[in-house]
């Protein structure tokens, strides 16, 4: 098993090292140059010549790249030409909303998928069934903004529920910041009260991903359990009477879930890129939109370590799926 | 499944906890919501709306404006004196003046925070660099500063942000600070979410009047629409910057809050570059001009929410004089027919316009632009467009021949809307590559000379070269807007655009 591990995250280190390569070098293809983006029309040439050099972009490209590499080995990812501050700074930052963001939806997703995938598919052919199909098609399609403006139109504006964007109320984010995540820190604080309003805010944007995200889970539970309540040992449970609550989600979910499992994992660091349409709806203060605004400004250092600290989390996760799958089934071991 | 049904328990037991009352009364604080970012409260760096508009809320600099004027008055500096050659400048400081710490505000503490601004040569730092030669303290309160040449709107700079003292024993020499910002201002910052919200609350040791509202919250919004349901979902006092301008007038419908609309030194124009075929020809630029129809633009698209402009420097500044032409559409046509243009020949332009940097309406303004040179039945108007980044390469490249762009200025001076745009050291620059001599001459002269009425004469002057020679077409000037609840007062929007909430209070 330690072999098995070690090989993977050895194999994992050229994929981050992919990624960074082609980041840094169509960053550097397109139009665009960071200095001009963060300076603007209004700064003299010679001002624009002074940054270029003191941000090292008028070195070539490869020796850019070395220093690149090189920094990135130390575990420093440079400074933001927005804010002048250091990249990881930024992303220890944003990091603990998106995260929390992603738990939350995640939690809806896998809820409302195991239910009513399972019950579509012990119900096949059923109006449920029916129901849950037209589900999974047609909450796929949502656009995340439109439902999540939706959301906030009717629970946020109509009924005067619940909050519409951020991630706290004013004056309610707790006192000291363990986590970075406002429901693990109030909780850690014994802010109760800030631990409800960080709740109440992530309801409207947790559903919007959640529900979004839930299609597919409804779908590939649904087929998973279709398969193995036609199994032998599902027919063998029922003929020794065996209540069928039981049989549904003892014997026939248990098994359905390992390849819906090694998914979800996979689902989730995806969903943690995904959030980008959900954060800007609901001005979540996450990494999404951080990247998207970086982006738009140019502003390489950060590019390029959102991207090589997303890498490096969704290698992380896929070992840990591999892993798990590897310990409950030995077969895929090296 | 028993478990995760408990959880789910606990969790609505928790939200059915009653939300304690908040600690601090409703009068003591306002929130107002804005969908502008802060990069950075280092005065070296700062160079965005937001990050501006803080720091002149939480520090002030040797001099300021009056508050709805562009009248410049002592504020740190008690007084101020230039030499008649106009090449120095020497500021008395107030005695006693403090930061938010405690530490002392001396011309030390001035020369140390220009010469770190200059040293750290970030995005505002052309503003000091380009005109002080050397900065001398003469003593404790005596600050004298040279310049490399006279330049009449030194004094407006010196009102901006570039030029806030920052406290050495906090701001280091040589490198930007990303910490709490060290007020010197009305305000202080408590509490600095990044990218969320920052709370600021009276400084006790500002020399000045004190601030009307204890505590002051801003909240950041990822756009307009998130704004507008959170203004409506009453989560904010005020929202300013930047509702659509459909979202501003439904709010005006709407009882439940007052809307007020105030001038702003923001201007829109299209630029030609000038060496690019065919606007090298002065008479296309000069036909384009006539038929743009800027109250079709201002209605259509703004719902009348900004004003026509017909020169560069904006209405309400002094040296203002409205000189391109006025919608003409037989004139337009008559001067392509004159240059062998016809419905078979149609002139053949590209119209560039960046989709997001100036909101969402900016796509409308492309089209409606199209629309109307089209109209001529003479031109084939093609429209394209690119993010930001790439809109300044292509256009500092020389790529673009015709382009959508907007203007904010650092100082109050028709300078600020002369020299950059025409100036032939800086119109490259502005991808317009316009270049004068006589232009040259009389701007440079109209920095040097100091009687403001001497300097308008001049200004006049190249106003009307601009006419003639259109290498830009002004198209409108912006307003600026704020909508509040009912109940808070002291809203005032400055011609300067320095949105003080020092005055704001709730009724």
């Amino acid at each position: 098993m330690k072999t098995y591990i070690f090989t993977r995250i050895l194999l994992s280190i050229p994929m981050v090292l992919i990624i960074l390569t082609i980041v840094f070098f169509v960053l550097r293809v397109l139009p665009g140059n960071p200095v001009l983006a963060m300076l603007g029309p209004k700064a003299p040439p010679q001002v624009v010549k002074a940054m270029e050099h003191q941000m090292g972009l008028d070195k070539p490209i490869l020796v850019q790249y070395a220093n690149y590499l090189k920094d990135i080995a130390k575990g420093d990812f440079g400074k933001s030409t927005v804010t002048g501050m250091p990249v990881i700074d930024e992303l220890k930052q944003k990091f603990p909303a998106t995260l929390e963001l992603t738990i939350f939806a995640m939690i809806i997703a896998v809820v409302i998928g195991i239910f009513y995938g399972t019950f579509a598919a012990y119900k096949l052919g059923s109006p449920i069934d029916v129901s849950a199909r037209i589900y999974s098609i047609f909450v796929y399609s949502f656009p995340v903004f439109w439902f999540g403006l939706m959301l906030q139109l009717v629970f946020g504006v109509w009924l005067n529920w619940l909050p519409v964007s951020g991630e706290s109320s004013p004056f309610m984010t707790p006192d000291k910041t363990y986590t970075g995540m406002y429901v693990v820190d109030a909780i850690i604080n014994g802010q109760w009260d800030v631990l409800k309003d960080s709740l109440m805010h992530l309801i409207l944007p947790s559903i919007t991903l959640g529900v979004v995200i839930s299609s597919i889970f409804v779908r590939m539970v649904r087929s998973n359990v279709i398969l193995t309540l036609s199994s032998q040992f599902v027919v063998a449970a029922r003929a020794r009477g065996i209540k069928e609550k039981t049989v549904l989600f003892k014997h026939a979910l248990k098994n359905a879930l390992p390849p819906i499992l090694t998914i979800m994992g996979l689902q989730f660091a995806l969903l943690l890129g995904g959030a980008v349409l959900t954060e800007v709806t609901f001005s979540w203060p996450g990494i999404g939109s951080y990247l998207v605004s970086r982006i738009h400004a140019r502003d390489f250092p950060a590019i390029q370590g959102t991207v090589v600290f997303f890498a490096i989390f969704v290698a992380i996760i896929s070992i840990l799926v591999d892993v798990i799958n590897a310990w409950i089934n030995p077969r895929v071991r090296y | 499944m028993r478990k995760l049904f408990g959880s789910l328990m606990a969790l609505v037991l928790i939200l059915s906890f009653s939300l304690s009352s908040y600690a601090i009364s409703q009068k003591d604080y306002i929130i107002i919501g804005t969908t502008d970012k802060i990069a950075s409260l280092d005065p070296a760096k700062a160079y965005d709306y937001l990050s501006d508009n803080i720091l002149q809320n939480i520090m002030e600099g040797l001099v300021k404006y009056i508050p709805g004027t562009t009248k410049i008055v002592p504020a740190m500096a008690k007084r101020w004196t230039i030499s008649k050659d106009g090449l120095t400048y020497t500021f008395y400081l107030r005695k006693g003046l403090k930061f938010s710490n405690g530490d002392p505000i001396t011309a030390e503490v001035f020369k140390y925070s220009f010469e770190r601004v200059i040293r750290l040569n970030q995005e505002p730092a052309f503003l000091l660099s380009d005109i002080i030669k050397k900065i001398e303290v003469v003593n404790k309160y005596e600050l004298r500063i040279h310049l490399k040449y006279a330049f009449a709107p030194f004094i407006n700079i010196m009102a901006f942000n570039v030029a806030y003292p920052v406290d050495p024993k906090v701001y280091p020499k040589d490198k930007l600070y990303n910490g709490i910002p060290v007020a010197s201002g009305p305000y202080m910052v408590k509490k600095w979410v990044r990218g969320q919200q920052i709370e600021l609350i009276r400084n006790p040791n500002y020399y000045g009047e004190k601030a009307k509202t204890p505590i002051i919250l801003v909240k950041l919004y990822r756009n307009a629409n998130v704004l507008y349901i959170a203004l409506l979902n009453k989560e904010i006092d005020v929202a300013y910057r930047t509702l659509l301008p459909q979202q501003f007038s439904q709010i005006q419908k709407n009882k439940n809050f007052k809307a007020l609309v105030g001038p702003s030194p923001f201007i829109r124009e299209i630029v030609f570059n000038v060496k690019q075929k065919p606007f090298d020809n002065v008479n296309i630029r000069r036909a384009i001009s006539y038929a743009i129809n800027r109250a079709q633009i201002i209605q259509d698209v703004f719902n009348n929410q900004v004003s026509p402009l017909y020169t560069l420097i904006p209405k309400g500044m002094w040296g203002h004089k409205p000189v391109m032409p006025h919608y003409n559409l037989k004139k337009a046509i008559a001067i392509l027919k004159k240059l062998g243009y016809s419905k078979k020949n149609p002139l053949k332009i590209t119209l560039w316009y960046s989709p997001s940097h100036y909101g969402s309406t900016e796509a409308s303004l492309a089209l409606t632009i199209k629309n109307q040179l089209e109209a001529t039945g003479l031109i084939k108007c093609q429209l394209k467009s690119a993010e930001w980044a790439t809109y300044i390469d292509y256009w500092t490249k020389g790529i673009m021949g015709m382009f959508l762009l907007g203007w904010y200025p650092d100082y109050f001076d028709p300078d600020d809307y002369m020299w950059p745009f025409l100036a032939s050291s800086a119109s490259p620059q502005m991808g317009c590559f316009y270049s004068n001599k006589k232009v040259d001459e009389l701007l440079l002269k109209a920095r040097k000379e100091t009687s403001i009425k001497a300097r308008t004469k001049l200004y006049y002057k190249v106003q009307e070269i601009l006419a003639k020679e259109a290498p830009y077409v002004p198209l409108f000037q912006g307003k600026q807007r704020v909508v509040a609840k009912p109940n808070i007062e002291g809203l005032l929007l400055d011609p300067v655009q320095i949105f003080r909430y020092y005055l704001l209070y709730k009724k």
